[in-house]
C-alpha cells in the first residue's frame, strides 16, 4: 500500500536496517516512528534491534601490535628491492628473513644466561673452597652481570654500522635490555635514528631511545630529532613518543616541523593533533 | 594543495612511487585488522593477513583501474584472502571463541560493569555462531560503516541480496542473543 499515513509492519521492517544506521530520510523517518507509536509488536521489535546494534558497538578489538607495521614496511621494502632488480619477489623469503631477526636475537639470549650461570657456578665452587665470604661471592656475580651488559653494549656497537640493515636491526635490538646504556650506546642510537637509510632500523632506534627516556638528555636528543626526519612514519612515531613522555619542550619544534615544505597532509593532521595534546 | 585520495595515492603506486602505499598503510591497517578481526577473533592471524593485503594490492597494483573506490577494491581482496585462508585451515575452526574468552575475561572491559561485560560476551558467542556469509555482512555494515551498495561491490553481488542477507543476519543474530540458554 503506498498510503504513508498507515505504513504496514512488514513495510517498517523493510526500513529497519536503515532506521539502525540512521540513514533514512526525513518523511521515512516520520512514518517508520509513527508506526512504532502505534504497534506494539514492530516497538518491541524494534527495540530489541537497536539494543543488539548497540552492543555489538561494545565489541572491541585489540589494537594490532607494533610488529604489524614493522612487517608491513620491511615487505615494503623487499617488494621495492625485487622490483628495482627485477627478480621475482618471494613472500617465504620476507617472513624468514624477519624470524631470522628475531631468532638469533633468542640464542644470543640464551648464550648469555648460560654464560652468566656457568660463570657463576665456577665461581662459588672457588669461593667455597677458598672460603670467601657469601657477600663476596654476590658482588662477583653483581660484577659478572654487569660484564654481560657491558658486552652486549660492545657487540651493539660493533654491529650498528654494518652495511646489512638486519645486522643494525639486531644491534639495536640488544639494547633491549640494557639497563644502564652509557654514552656511547645512547649516540649511536641517536645517530642510526637520524641517518640510518633503513626506516625499520630508525623505528626500532626511537624505540630503544624511548627507554631510556628519563635522562633528560636523551628527551632533548628526541626533540631535535623531528626536525631531522624526512619519513612521514618516522615523524608520526616521534610525535607519539612525544605524546607519551607528555614533552612539552617538543612543542617548538613540532610548530616548526608544520612550516616545512611538503610535509605530507596525515603527518601534517598527527602534529596539529600532538600540539593539541601537549598544549 | 593537492589532496591525497585514497584513489590518487594507490594510482601513484601503480605508476611505480610504491612509498605510497605506507600512507595507505597508515589510513587502513586498523581498520582492515579490526574486519579480519571480527571475522576470525584471532589477532595474530589477523595481523597476517593484513600484511597480504597490503601485499596484494602491491603485486597486482596494475589492476587498480582508478574507477571504483579503493576501499571497496581493498575489501573485495581482504574478503578473497580471508575466504583462502579459511580454506586452507579447514581443519581449525576459524573464529576462535577460546581467545576471546580469555581477553574479555577480566581485561579491557571489566570496568564497565559485569552485566555489560557478560553482554559483550555472550554476544562474542553468538557472533561465532553465525555463518560466514551472515558475520561478514553484519561486520561489514557495523563496524565498517559501509553501505549496502558498496558491500555489494566488495562481495560481488546485488544489492537486493546484500539487503535481504544483513537482515537474515540480524535475525538470526537476535535469535541467538535473545533466546539462547544467558548464563
Ligand atoms: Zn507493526
Amino acid at each position: 500500500m503506498k498510503d504513508d499515513k498507515d505504513m504496514s509492519c512488514e513495510h517498517a521492517k523493510d526500513k529497519l536496517e536503515d532506521w539502525l544506521h540512521n540513514d533514512l530520510d526525513k518523511a521515512d523517518r516520520l512514518s517508520v516512528d509513527k508506526h512504532l507509536a502505534e504497534c506494539v509488536n514492530c516497538q518491541e521489535e524494534f527495540a530489541a534491534d537497536k539494543q543488539l546494534w548497540e552492543s555489538l558497538a561494545k565489541m572491541k578489538v585489540p589494537e594490532p601490535r607494533e610488529e604489524m607495521r614493522v612487517n608491513f614496511y620491511a615487505m615494503l621494502d623487499n617488494f621495492k628491492a625485487a622490483e628495482a632488480t627485477n627478480k621475482p619477489f618471494s613472500f617465504q623469503t620476507l617472513i624468514e628473513k624477519l624470524r631470522d631477526i628475531v631468532l638469533p636475537q633468542w640464542t644470543v639470549q640464551v648464550a648469555f644466561s648460560l654464560l652468566l650461570v656457568g660463570l657463576g657456578w665456577v665461581i662459588g665452587n672457588k669461593t667455597s673452597q677458598n672460603n670467601v665470604s657469601s657477600t663476596a661471592y654476590q658482588q662477583q656475580i653483581e660484577t659478572l652481570a654487569t660484564q654481560v651488559e657491558d658486552m652486549k653494549s660492545n657487540m651493539m656497537l660493533a654491529l650498528i654500522e654494518n652495511p646489512s640493515a638486519t645486522e643494525r636491526l639486531r644491534a639495536v635490538s640488544y639494547t633491549s635490555d640494557i639497563t644502564h646504556a652509557d654514552e656511547k650506546v645512547i649516540d649511536a642510537l641517536f645517530t642510526t635514528l637520524n641517518n640510518d637509510p633503513n626506516v625499520n632500523v630508525r623505528l626500532v632506534a626511537l624505540e630503544a631511545l624511548t627507554q631510556f627516556a628519563k635522562d633528560a638528555a636523551v628527551r632533548e636528543g628526541l626533540v631535535k630529532s623531528l626536525a631531522l626526519q624526512d619519513s612521514p612514519m618516522v615523524q608520526v612515531a616521534l610525535a607519539d613518543v612525544m605524546v607519551k613522555l607528555q614533552e612539552k619542550g617538543s612543542v617548538k619544534e613540532l610548530r616548526k616541523l608544520l612550516d616545512k615544505e611538503g610535509l605530507n597532509d596525515l603527518v601534517k593532521n598527527k602534529i596539529e593533533q600532538t600540539i593539541k595534546d601537549l598544549s | 594543495m593537492n589532496t591525497l585520495t585514497d584513489n590518487s595515492l594507490m594510482l601513484r603506486v601503480k605508476a611505480g612511487d610504491l612509498d605510497k602505499m605506507g600512507l595507505l598503510f597508515e589510513r587502513y591497517n586498523r581498520p582492515l585488522f579490526a574486519f579480519f578481526y571480527h571475522m576470525t577473533h584471532k589477532r595474530d592471524v589477523s595481523e597476517d593477513l593484513v600484511q597480504n593485503v597490503f601485499y596484494r594490492m602491491l603485486k597486482y597494483k596494475h589492476a587498480f583501474t582508478g574507477e571504483g573506490e579503493f576501499r571497496t577494491w581493498m575489501y573485495h581482496l581482504a574478503r578473497n584472502i580471508l575466504n583462502d585462508s579459511v580454506k586452507q585451515n579447514r581443519s581449525s575452526d576459524h573464529y576462535d571463541v577460546s581467545e576471546m574468552a580469555d581477553k574479555l575475561g577480566g581485561g579491557t572491559l571489566a570496568d564497565e560493569g559485569f552485566e555489560k561485560r557478560e553482554d559483550v560476551d555472550f554476544l562474542h558467542k553468538a557472533m561465532a555462531g553465525l555463518s560466514d556469509d551472515y558475520r561478514e555482512v553484519l561486520v561489514l555494515s557495523r563496524f565498517q560503516e559501509m553501505k549496502y551498495d558498496e558491500i555489494a561491490k566488495v562481495l560481488n553481488i546485488n544489492e537486493g541480496t546484500v539487503k535481504v542477507r544483513v537482515h537474515r543476519a540480524l535475525g538470526e543474530l537476535k535469535k541467538k542473543f535473545f533466546t539462547n540458554e544467558r548464563r
